[in-house]
């Protein structure tokens, strides 16, 4: 009778917490809306997956060593990890008000060396990193995902229809203000007393605006690390709805006439000038913003590998095989960082209303910057394709592409639309630059 | 940190970075423009070799080529308008 007891309370039934539960259904939402609705299924359906991994109770899939030991340790081993921490234990209060007490001292408000020591106690003790955990450490928590991502992306992108009109970068800069607009947003809320942001985490909410997943998850890798799971999960949620949320800011802004300006045909660009880009990108980079040069270099190698024609076996690694690996791993450790006690704040609530918020002024600021360079330039500019200027490449280019067949069916924007799209990587990757060097 | 403070921290940064992210890509800009003449200028090697050899005739073909299409879609759809 007693072994039943036993194999009933280390059931995950027994265990399951309500939030947890809560959890799991998110992570089977996500998993539905992957493959029953193809958004972002490349993306969603690792970190839907995760998610539920890492909300699978007792099996600690997301913790720490430390964390599992204080949640599954024996009196004994918490004592030594209360005197590790300095953190007094009621004897009277019991075990379970210990491991919680213990729990709160792990997440916050311990010095560096005492997490150390407690880690260097709980592996002692014979307890390991959950997997998902050491994927998140390997992965994300040391940057390195996102910026081979990065580097992928950069072994995709054509730069042409860029080069050919290079002033359609201003068009990348002004949908910018997406990120910065919803970084006031976030400190709004905060002054307003409905939510609670430091100014990192806003930072780190505003980049959801630059439309770019490997970007917000750089950022706030650095910048709010507690607030991943719920960041990356707005930023490519929206990526997704892109083409739901843009087209009616787009329409709202113009009128029928700028929808159907027909563009100029773009110049032929020559191989040395594609060779050259990168290196120019570079260039700037080192002389301006050493912040940005983690992202911005990985995307110009990746460019180069690709423009340069000589390393067509690393730049198709770059592109496949590489990047698809990479974003297994990295679905699966922003999956860990949706655990119930983390994830289930008023606060993702917060960010996911700021996230639209930032994609809707972004679409604005690029369509209204293009009105404004139609009006002073002599070559026509169709409005349409300001709303590229926020980046999820190729997907805003085929939003504009769309609208503008909408009105013109002889009309195809889409190669003019490839310029702001790719401005907009830059964009926002200079943009995350500057947070990083103004907060880091 | 006090709330106003925070605010007008938040307000510095959208002032600083906005700002940034305009200079830094007007320079980029400016100095993609400068590239992509110097190269047009001293190194059109393949493009500027072929083009007067192949363009000409190439434009005259598509031009009556154009036409001919342009007609026929007319045609087609007159047809079935109807």
């Amino acid at each position: 009778m007693d072994r039943l007891l036993s194999l009933w309370q280390g059931s995950g039934l027994y265990n399951l917490s309500p939030g947890q539960a809560a959890m799991i259904g998110v992570g089977l939402l996500l998993l539905f809306l992957a493959i029953n609705k193809k958004f972002e299924p490349l993306l969603l359906v690792p970190i839907g997956f995760g998610g539920i991994l890492a909300n699978i109770p007792e099996a600690g899939l997301a913790l720490s060593a430390a964390e599992q030991a204080v949640h599954l340790g024996s009196a004994a081993l918490l004592e030594r990890f209360a005197e590790v921490l300095g953190v007094t234990l009621d004897p009277a209060a019991g075990i379970e008000s210990w491991r919680h007490a213990l729990g709160d001292a792990l997440h916050a408000g311990s010095a560096p060396q005492a997490l150390r020591a407690a880690d260097d106690l709980a592996v002692g003790a014979g307890f390991n990193d959950g997997m998902l955990y050491s994927f998140y450490s390997v992965a994300i928590a040391s940057g390195v995902a996102p910026l081979v991502i990065f580097m992928g992306v950069g072994a995709m992108t054509d730069f042409g229809p860029l080069l050919a009109n290079p002033r359609t970068l201003f068009l990348g800069a002004a949908a910018q203000f997406g990120i910065f607009a919803t970084l006031l947003g976030a400190v709004g809320m905060t002054t307003l007393g409905w939510m609670d942001f430091s100014l990192e985490q806003a930072a780190a909410i505003g980049i959801i605006g630059g439309a770019d997943g490997p970007t917000s998850i750089y950022v706030s890798s650095l910048l709010a690390p507690e607030l991943l799971g719920a960041i990356a999960v707005a930023s490519y949620s929206y990526m997704a709805l892109v083409p739901l949320i843009q087209p009616p800011i787009m329409r709202a802004l113009t009128t029928a006439r700028e929808r159907r300006i027909v563009m100029t045909q773009l110049r032929p660009v020559s191989r040395l000038e594609k060779i050259l880009f990168p290196l120019v990108l570079l260039l700037l980079v080192v002389l301006f913003l050493p912040d940005a040069a983690p992202l911005l270099g990985m995307f110009c190698f990746g460019n180069l590998m690709r423009e340069s024609g000589v390393v067509e076996r690393l730049s198709d690694t770059a592109q496949n095989a590489l990047i698809n690996i990479t974003t297994i791993f990295l679905g699966l450790s922003v999956g860990s960082k949706l655990q119930a006690d983390k994830f289930l704040a008023l606060e993702t609530l917060g960010i996911l209303g700021l996230g639209v918020v930032a994609f809707g002024i972004g679409t604005a600021c690029g369509v209204l910057m293009a009105k404004l360079m139609n009006g002073v330039s002599r070559m026509p500019i169709n409005p349409l394709i300001g709303s590229a200027g926020v980046s999820a490449v190729p997907m805003a280019a085929r939003v504009s592409n769309k609208v503008g067949l909408d009105y013109n069916p002889q009309n195809f924007l889409l190669m003019h639309a490839m310029g702001p799209n790719v401005a907009g990587v830059i964009g926002s990757a200079v943009a995350a630059g500057v947070m990083i060097k103004y907060l880091g | 940190m006090d709330d106003q403070q925070l605010l007008n921290e938040g307000l510095g940064l959208m002032g600083f970075g906005m700002g940034f992210v305009f200079v830094f890509l007007t320079l980029l800009v400016i100095a993609t423009t400068l590239m992509s003449r110097a190269v047009t200028r001293w190194a059109p090697a393949p493009v500027a070799d072929e083009a007067p050899s192949r363009r000409p005739p190439a434009a005259d073909d598509d031009g009556e080529l154009m036409a001919v299409i342009a007609a026929a879609v007319h045609r087609h759809r007159r047809r079935h308008r109807r």
